[in-house]
């Protein structure tokens, strides 16, 4: 193993993230190539983390783009602040000030409302720039951000042309709920983030959950891998797992047993008919399937 | 092995993960053979790591890569001094890996298959229909004729004409436009440049969204005499398909499979034998087991822009429980849920199967699609 990729595993655990090889190199690959870095995978199961995570390692900034629905250019890149602006008019009437003069204040940087796309590119150092969930966005933003990988440069009609000294590190991530486009995924490397194995959760509870009993870490990892072999229409992620294991260690439990499970199983499951197929699976199958039986 | 041997192996591979249906580009490739010089080479595992996270792009395509890799990739002898991890073929090719049996491969394998079934519905419908059959020059009659009632060479020209309709159609819907309505958004800055002079705000300026293209999800029954309709169907969508901002297809009898990427971009003739290609022939339809596969796997092909058609006689032979709770799926995350049922186009038919009865609750347009006429009535429904 590369010594670099040791290394980016080990600030991944010191800063509290459970890693593994493929996290850790494609996170490598990542900053040496300079590539966008799409990270995929079911909801919950810490993509958003890897950011987060990278951008400590790094020492940079974090600058978060959240996607959703109708996001446009103009909220993603630079606004100017018309009210402001306005104001600004309103002030300076009869001033006497010239009309260039005037104009050219009030399409300065103190009025501009800098989005995330903006701060990205005008940072003193690469900060990391997370585009979280892409795949909420519309088709026509991911096309205009790809235009925005590509040149790290920002046109404002009345500044002038902003170009990125120290373009920014970037890391998307997406939950699959639209399919993105070829153009988009062939231009970045790629990661996909799956449940994680029984081994790898035991290791996350214990480092997220201070004070929490080896043995209940143990048995909620295997609750957990058993569950999610369950046909549920919200599977589970390790959210879920680290909620559950907070309230079961503040019950003070050191073990699970099947009624402590019925008390708290809203900490995992959040969709009345995946209640429904669980009790159904625990009456057909028995409660052993989840969490060992006594004796 | 030398830098350049190893480029060119890196080449190779891409050439080999293309033939598996990774659609590798250039950039790709020299990403990957910029990766290799900051990776441990000894290393088999992190080298397939790092070409994984460069030459892959979605979760989908792991399994291929991996065979591929594994196939290539041939771990070194020990003794190997500059390359003690892994080592790649020298001759051009490769071993390949064992094929995978995509539609695609078995498509050119079996189209005189293919041309033998067209003509097994003919017989057997010759049998059962006798008379009446219009001549081609006949259109209006053509439209409202079944489809199962034509014969081989009427097939042909019935598929043209679909193909026409859905072109008439498809221009109708691009010239049409909505009207502006006083909604929406003010546009601030839209507002600001047009009140400029006044120097007070007077017009207001709005924005709305762009109305978007509604996508298709198809679910085509391809078992015993739902596969003709299946095929028309396709055809027709297909030549709407500019309408429509993706169209998705998927096919089942007894388990899915998604055939877009095998009817992307051909012509109507070789899609026709594509469907019937990956036909199973098992025997049996279970449209619920083939749902709940869809649900899981390509759920997230769904959205409030996306109309999702199946078309289904109904008869389903797994659990009815099943199939309902699967269209529930599907009926919340989807715009709309249409299903097609040719036999609907019988007068004295009642959807009285199991199957049909259980899924009635979740329709939103419960159709035949038996003939053009039907098709083109579909046509309307179709948007949001």
């Amino acid at each position: 193993m590369r010594k670099e990729i040791r290394r980016i595993q080990e600030l991944m655990e010191a800063a509290d993230y459970v890693t593994d090889a493929p996290v850790a190199t494609s996170v490598h690959l990542a900053t040496i190539l300079r590539k966008p870095l799409l990270i995929e995978g079911h909801a919950g199961v810490g993509k958003t983390e890897v950011a987060k995570v990278m951008a400590r390692m790094l020492g940079a900034t974090l600058i978060r783009l959240q996607c959703y629905e109708g996001l446009d250019a103009a909220m993603a890149l630079y606004e100017w602040n018309y009210q402001k602006q306005l104001l600004h008019i309103k002030l300076e009437e009869g001033s006497g000030t010239p009309t260039e003069q005037r104009e050219a204040a009030i399409f300065s940087e103190p009025f501009l409302l800098k989005r995330p796309l903006l701060q990205a590119i005008t940072q003193e150092t690469s900060p990391v720039l997370l585009v979280d969930e892409i795949d909420r966005s519309d088709e026509e933003f991911e096309a205009f951000l790809l235009e925005i990988f590509s040149e790290w440069q920002i046109t404002i009609p009345e500044i002038g042309t902003i170009k990125a000294a120290h373009p920014p590190h970037v890391i998307l991530t997406s939950n699959r709920n639209r399919e993105l486009s070829d153009a988009l995924r062939r231009r970045c490397l790629y990661l996909w983030v799956d449940y994680p194995s029984f081994d790898k959760e035991v290791r996350i509870v214990e480092r997220k959950v201070p004070g929490v009993n080896a043995r209940l870490a143990r048995e909620i990892a295997r609750f957990m891998e058993s569950l999610r072999a369950v046909r549920l229409s919200k599977v589970p992620g390790v959210a879920e797992t680290l909620d559950w294991a907070r309230a079961l260690t503040a019950l003070h439990a050191d073990h699970l047993d099947a009624e402590l499970v019925a008390e708290t199983l809203g900490c995992v499951l959040k969709d009345a008919d995946d209640v429904k197929r669980f009790r159904a699976e625990v009456a057909s199958a028995g409660i052993g399937k989840f969490i060992p039986v006594e004796g | 092995m030398a830098e350049r041997d190893l480029q060119g192996a890196v080449v190779r591979f891409a050439g080999l993960l293309r033939r598996h249906g990774l659609p590798v580009t250039l950039g790709e490739v020299t990403d990957a053979a910029r990766a290799l010089g900051h990776l441990d080479l000894s290393d088999r595992h992190e080298v397939f790591l790092g070409l994984r996270a460069v030459l892959v792009s979605r979760v989908e395509e792991i399994p291929t890569f991996e065979r591929c890799f594994n196939a290539f990739w041939r771990a070194a002898p020990a003794d190997d001094p500059v390359m003690r991890g892994l080592v790649a073929p020298r001759d051009d090719r490769g071993p390949e890996p064992a094929p995978v049996e995509t539609p695609a491969v078995a498509g050119q394998r079996r189209e005189g298959v293919a041309l033998e079934t067209w003509r097994a519905d003919e017989d057997g419908d010759a049998a059962g229909e006798p008379l009446g059959v219009p001549s081609v020059s006949d259109r209006d009659a053509l439209t409202t004729q079944d489809f199962s009632t034509f014969t081989a060479e009427q097939l042909d020209e019935i598929a043209r004409l679909t193909i026409q309709i859905a072109r008439r159609l498809a221009r109708r819907a691009s010239r049409r436009r909505r009207p502006a309505k006083r909604r929406g958004l003010v546009d601030l800055r839209r507002t600001f440049r047009a009140n400029l002079t006044r120097g007070e705000i007077i017009d207001l300026r709005r924005r709305r969204r762009k109305q978007k293209k509604v996508r298709l999800v198809l679910l085509c029954d391809v078992s015993g005499s739902m596969d003709l309709y299946s095929r028309f169907l396709l055809q027709f969508l297909y030549a709407l398909q500019n309408v429509f901002g993706r169209v998705e297809t998927f096919t089942f009898a007894t388990r899915l499979t998604r055939v877009t990427e095998h009817l992307r971009g051909r012509p109507y003739r070789q899609v026709l034998r594509r469907l019937v290609d990956v036909r199973d022939w098992s025997g049996g339809t279970r449209i619920g087991a083939s749902l709940a596969e869809f649900n899981r796997q390509w759920g997230y092909l769904l959205d409030r822009r996306t109309i999702v058609i199946v078309l289904s006689d109904g008869w389903d032979t797994g659990d009815v429980d099943v199939l309902a709770t699967e269209l529930l799926q599907i009926r919340r995350r989807a715009a709309r849920l249409i299903w097609l049922n040719p036999l609907l186009g019988n007068p004295s038919y009642e959807p009285l199967t199991r199957g049909m009865a259980a899924a009635l609750p979740f329709l939103d347009w419960f159709a035949a699609a038996h003939n053009l006429e039907s098709l083109r009535a579909l046509a309307g429904a179709l948007r949001l």
